[in-house]
C-alpha cells in the first residue's frame, strides 16, 4: 500500500505564499481566492512546505516537541495535506 | 470564514493600498483623495524603495497601487519591477489613458493585475464622470492588454447614472477578456461634493443587491458587504479589513486605516520613516480601530453578514465612527413597503 505520510514531501504550489501567524498558517493565492487560514498553532513551521520533509518526519518533529498521540497527529495531517493539496496550495512529490 | 482569526490579529497586513501620488491626467467628480495635481511631500524613488522593503520584510502579500494616476509617476513602471522582485503582487487601479504598447510590455507579469476605471459603458456616460475622451483612451489600452492576455478587471463605482448599464458594463468586458469589479462611491474626497448627485438611492441598492446574486462572477472588493447576501457570503469577509487586513499608504508615506479614512484623527504615522510593521502592531489609532464595534448593529439579524458595513461612509455622512453604514441593507429594504415588517 502505498504510504503517503512516509514518501512524500510537499512544496508550495506556484503563486502561493505563506506566513506564519499566531492560529498557525495563512496561505495566500494571488489567483484568488486571496487568503487561507490553517488553524494549526506552533505545530507547523512554514518550512515544512520547502519539499524536504515528510508528514511522518513533521510527526517526529512535533512529538520531540509535544506529548500528542502519534496516529491521531498523522491522521490529521495527512487529512489536512490532502486538503491543501486539493485546494491547489501546496503539490507533493515522492521524496528521494 | 476566516473572521475569528482574522480578529486573533494577524502579524501584517495581507494588502497594503498605496496611493503613489496625487497627480492625475483626468479629473473624475468623483476622485475619493481630491487628485489632480502632484503635492509638495511626495514620497521619492529612494523613499519607494524603502517602503517596498518595508513591507517585503513584514511578508505583505500584496499591494493595491492607486492615486492619482499611478503611471505619472516617471519612476512607476521601475517601483513595480521592484516590488515584483521582492514577490510582491501588485493590483495596479489606473485610468489606463497613459499606457501604451511599452508600459503594457513591461507591466506584463505574473504578478500584475489591473483594475482599469471605466465609470459607464458608452464614452457619453463615462466621460460625463471621467472626462472628455478618458472612454476611448482606456477602451485602446484595454485592447492592448488583450493582446497581452493580461489579468485585467474594468472597475465601475456605482452611481445612479450607470446603475442601468451594468449589465451593458459587464458583457463589455468580456469581450475585451477582463472581469467586471463594482466598487462603491464613498462621500471622501471630490466624491462628498458629488455624494447627494451621484449616490444610489436605497431603492437602487437593493436592486443592486439582487442584480450582484445574479453575478456572482462580479466582484466588489470589500465595498459592498453592507448589502452582501447569504449568496456571496462566501466570495469574502463579511466585515471591514481596515486595520485587521488592509491599511493605506498616502502619496506623502502616511499610514491609515483606509483610503477613505484619510483625516488627520485616522493618521497612525508615516512610512517610511517608522516601519509599517511597527504602526500596524502599535499604533493606538489602529489598535482602537480594531475595537471598533457597531453596537446598535448588534441585534440586527443581517449582522453576521456585514458587522455594521463600512465605518468610513458612516463616519463622513455622521462625522463619527460606531454608526451604522447608512447603505445598510436592512435600512434599504426598511423603506420598500412591500417588504416593510420582511424577515430579512
Amino acid at each position: 500500500m502505498h504510504n503517503y505520510a512516509g514518501s512524500r514531501s510537499f512544496r508550495l504550489a506556484e503563486g502561493i505564499q505563506l506566513r506564519r501567524e499566531k492560529f498557525g498558517l495563512l496561505f495566500y493565492n494571488y489567483r484568488g481566492p486571496r487568503i487561507y487560514f490553517v488553524p494549526s498553532g506552533n505545530l507547523i513551521g512554514d518550512n515544512f512546505f520547502d519539499g524536504r520533509k515528510t508528514i511522518e518526519q513533521l510527526v517526529a518533529d512535533i512529538r520531540r516537541e509535544h506529548d500528542l498521540p502519534g496516529k491521531e497527529l498523522r491522521l490529521r495531517l495527512e487529512s489536512l495535506v490532502r486538503l491543501l493539496e486539493y485546494k491547489g496550495l501546496i503539490n507533493g512529490q515522492p521524496l528521494c | 470564514m476566516g473572521n475569528r482569526y482574522v480578529e486573533m490579529g494577524l502579524s501584517a497586513p495581507v494588502n497594503v493600498t498605496w496611493e503613489m501620488t496625487f497627480a492625475c491626467n483626468l479629473n473624475c467628480v468623483h476622485c475619493l483623495s481630491d487628485s489632480g495635481k502632484k503635492r509638495a511631500g511626495e514620497l521619492t524613488t529612494r523613499e519607494c524603495v524603502r517602503v517596498i522593503d518595508d513591507l517585503s520584510s513584514s511578508r505583505v502579500f500584496q499591494l493595491n497601487i492607486g492615486g492619482g494616476e499611478p503611471f505619472t509617476r516617471p519612476d512607476f513602471l521601475d517601483l513595480m519591477e521592484y516590488a515584483h522582485q521582492k514577490e510582491i503582487v501588485t493590483c495596479i487601479s489606473t485610468n489606463a489613458t497613459l499606457i501604451d504598447e511599452e508600459a503594457a510590455r513591461r507591466l506584463d507579469h505574473r504578478l500584475v493585475y489591473l483594475q482599469v476605471s471605466l465609470d459607464g459603458a458608452t464614452a457619453e456616460s463615462n466621460d460625463a464622470i471621467r472626462g472628455k475622451g478618458s472612454y476611448n483612451k482606456a477602451l485602446k489600452a484595454l485592447e492592448l492588454l488583450r493582446k497581452r492576455n493580461m489579468a485585467v478587471s474594468i472597475n465601475t463605482v456605482l452611481t445612479r447614472f450607470n446603475f442601468v448599464e451594468l449589465d451593458q458594463l459587464t458583457r463589455l468586458a468580456a469581450s475585451l477578456g477582463a472581469k467586471s469589479r463594482v466598487s462603491r462611491l464613498r462621500p471622501s474626497g471630490r466624491g462628498k461634493d458629488s455624494w447627494s448627485r451621484l449616490n444610489v438611492s436605497k431603492e437602487e441598492m437593493v436592486e443592486f443587491s439582487d442584480w450582484l446574486n445574479r453575478n456572482l462572477d462580479v466582484s466588489t472588493g470589500d465595498s459592498f458587504f453592507s448589502v452582501t447576501t447569504e449568496e456571496r457570503r462566501a466570495l469574502g469577509l463579511n466585515m471591514c479589513g481596515a486595520c485587521k487586513l488592509t491599511c493605506c499608504v498616502s502619496p506623502l508615506g502616511e499610514v491609515f486605516p483606509c483610503a477613505f479614512l484619510q483625516e488627520p484623527e485616522f493618521r497612525a504615522g508615516k512610512v517610511p520613516d517608522d516601519s509599517l510593521g511597527a504602526l500596524w502592531d502599535q499604533s493606538s489609532v489602529f489598535q482602537s480601530f480594531r475595537l471598533l464595534e457597531i453596537k446598535s448593529c448588534g441585534s440586527c439579524p443581517r449582522f453576521d453578514l456585514c458587522h455594521g458595513g463600512c465605518p468610513a461612509v458612516a463616519y463622513h455622512t455622521q462625522r463619527r465612527l460606531g454608526t451604522p453604514d447608512p447603505g445598510c441593507l436592512a435600512s434599504c429594504v426598511s423603506v420598500k413597503s412591500d417588504w416593510t415588517n420582511a424577515d430579512v
